[in-house]
């Protein structure tokens, strides 16, 4: 009996993946899923053209970083050129009672911009290049603030209430209630279809923006960030995503079940997900986000533009380990798709409403 | 060749005014959308906020109550009304606005198109531009009642509490109130019609219109946090309206992109609404 269950839900499998894969009504997730490589990928690409930039300035106006460095608040400028040389970029401003100037060198990786007050050293400015630990930190409130909260919920919610509700407007899915399986077998088959195709399209996404983000790296960089702990976070990365796939995918599969319009449950549960930060610690465990912050690598930093008030709101609550965030996040699918399962039981089709 | 009697004769009643022909179309949208329970009690909860102000309002002109209750004077001297006050009442207003425009939004032109009624609208004396009008009135006429309609009562109650010379030192509010509100009204009634037009299950349309403005504002966030720039908040739509709110009601707030680069973003929005809109809204479909 079981081995026959396992073979339906893989039929039933192998009948959805060309829906949820290749079907027009679904194009849009792919888009929503490679946007934020692209960002990464113009990223990188900005920064490869600046340290070519910056290297063709270095080759014109040699100088060290650590002459750079050694450069204190103070001197004048008569010093400053003594020691660093002519600047490449200079801006002079002068007034009848004050004079600024700003003299700006580069080593070939980090711009250092010395400001000149009345020919005295005011203050310096080091706009330091790109590093992998920097640059892992906005990956991180990326990956937790519009790639979880926003692109794999808006996905899954297209690719998981259309598995029940775009056969209903198509006026197919009479076809699967007459054949001879479990209903419950049928929900569990589209889940599994559902799961295949954005864990599939997600994690490719992912895999993909860490590479965006790598390519203005050295080569010695990279080996060095993978040797450490860079395989540990892409893993973790990957292993986010698809949890995430897990468990909102059981989410709107039950609302396409049990909502004839999705669109207020999916508004709810975002709503719910995004004031996630300003519940208070019992609440946070009844949400997938919470789970899924836990089980990310880097904490990513709080918005440094929320406003005062909000930050007053926001309430702490110890991220749990990982096995209980894995633990927490099944037992939230399971029981979610078990109602699902049981709305499926009872489901009656009525196209003419829909 | 049989001949049949001919039974058809022409239309003998007096016509609808053409300058009112559009309205036949909210009539009947209204008659639908107050038919779902959902819709009446989030609409009622629309109005949670204005009443709360009202509370505030009324307390900021009577400390005397609070001093009844035991609240130090010093505490109530805190309540005051600015133009803060009003801002707010937009952006919390406004985020009750679209998730109302989600829910109303998709059903309007959508329905027509997949069931083949757009010849049948347009076969009448009845132009495109008055079935746009039309469609677009609903939504005008359901979210002003949220927005600018309750604002100007509040601005109203704060004048007959606070008196003659606060009314006419700020007598603006109230404009700013209007225009600022008809132009989210406009870009949102736009947004949802074109989107309602271009995408035919209306479900996906509603999910659309809240992705439009959610993913639009995570993802000019991110793009902001990833190149260092500001331009990606043009991308975030209420922002870009609080912006010129902020402006409007003369409240120093730093969105990072300028009142003129939102202006235009509007203006921008707005237009590649309407041509979306008029190239879908057509008395014919060619059919591939």
């Amino acid at each position: 009996m079981i081995s026959r269950w396992f073979s339906q839900v893989a039929l039933v499998v192998s009948l959805e993946m060309r829906k949820t894969f290749f079907s027009r009504r679904g194009l849009w997730v792919y888009l929503l899923a490679l946007a934020p490589v692209l960002i990464w990928f113009m990223h990188s690409m900005i920064e490869l053209n600046l340290r070519k930039e910056r290297q063709a300035l270095n080759a014109a106006h040699p100088v060290s970083t650590a002459l750079l460095r050694s450069i204190e608040r103070g001197a004048t400028i008569d010093e400053v050129v003594a020691k660093v040389g002519e600047p490449f970029t200079k801006n002079e401003f002068h007034r009848p009672n004050i004079s600024v100037a700003v003299y700006q060198y580069t080593d070939g990786d980090n711009v250092f911009a010395f400001q000149f007050r009345d020919d005295k050293l005011m203050n310096i400015n080091e706009r330091d290049r790109d590093t992998i630990p920097k640059d892992s930190l906005i990956f991180a409130s990326v990956f937790q603030f519009f790639y979880l909260r926003l692109a794999i919920f808006f996905g899954c919610v297209g690719v998981f209430t259309n598995l029940f509700r775009g056969e209903m407007l198509d006026k197919s899915l009479h076809f699967y209630l007459l054949t001879p399986i479990r209903r419950e077998i049928l929900a569990i088959g589209k889940y599994f279809a559902g799961l295949i195709a954005t864990v599939v399209i997600f994690c490719t996404s992912t895999f993909l923006q860490l590479a965006a983000l790598s390519l203005h790296f050295t080569g010695s960089e990279i080996s060095e960030y993978l040797a450490g702990p860079g395989w540990g976070h892409v893993a973790s990365y990957l292993g986010v995503t698809a949890a995430a796939c897990v468990g909102y995918g059981s989410i709107f599969l039950a609302a396409g079940l049990l909502f004839k319009n999705p669109i207020v449950p999916a508004a709810t549960v975002l709503v719910w997900e995004g004031m996630n930060m300003f519940l208070p610690a019992a609440l946070k465990k009844v949400s997938v986000i919470f789970y899924l912050q836990s089980l990310s690598p880097v904490v990513a930093p709080p918005d440094a533009k929320m406003p005062a008030l909000q930050k007053l709101l926001v309430t702490a609550a110890e991220p749990v380990p990982a096995a209980w965030a894995l633990l927490g996040l099944l037992t939230l699918t399971i029981v979610v798709l078990a109602v699902a399962a049981r709305k499926a039981r009872k489901l009656e089709i009525n196209y003419s409403t829909d | 060749m049989a001949v049949y009697k001919r039974t058809y004769a022409a239309y003998q009643g007096s016509f609808t005014p053409a300058w009112s022909r559009f309205l036949i179309l909210p009539r009947y949208s209204f008659a639908r959308l107050w038919q779902s329970r959902f819709l009446v009690m989030f609409f009622m909860a629309c109005f949670f906020y204005p009443l709360g102000c009202v509370g505030y309002i009324y307390l900021a002109n009577n400390l005397s109550i609070l001093s009844s209750f035991g609240i130090p004077e010093p505490l109530g001297n805190v309540l005051k009304v600015q133009p803060s006050l009003f801002l707010y009442f937009c952006w919390v207003q406004a985020a009750f606005t679209y998730l109302l425009t989600a829910f109303v939004g998709p059903s309007l032109i959508s329905p027509d198109l997949v069931n083949g009624a757009m010849p049948l609208y347009l076969c009448r004396p009845f132009s495109r531009t008055e079935y746009i009008a039309g469609k677009m009135s609903v939504l005008v006429f359901l979210l002003s009642l949220v927005t600018w309609v309750p604002g100007l009562i509040l601005f109203v109650i704060q004048a007959s509490l606070a008196g003659w010379e606060w009314t006419k030192a700020n007598l603006w509010i109230a404009g700013s109130l209007f225009i600022g509100f008809t132009v989210w009204i406009l870009m949102l009634s736009l947004l949802a019609l074109a989107l309602s037009a271009w995408i035919k299950w209306k479900i996906a349309a509603g999910g659309l219109v809240l992705g439009v403005f959610f993913a639009g504002a995570g993802f000019g966030t991110a793009l902001n946090s990833v190149m260092r720039t500001q331009y990606g908040t043009l991308l975030n739509l209420t922002e870009v309206m609080f912006t010129i709110w902020s402006k409007l009601f003369r409240w120093p707030e730093d969105t990072g992109i300028s009142v003129e680069a939102s202006w235009i973003c509007v203006g921008v929005v707005c237009a590649t609404c309407l041509w979306l809109l008029v190239r879908r809204v057509r008395a014919f479909e060619v059919v591939k």
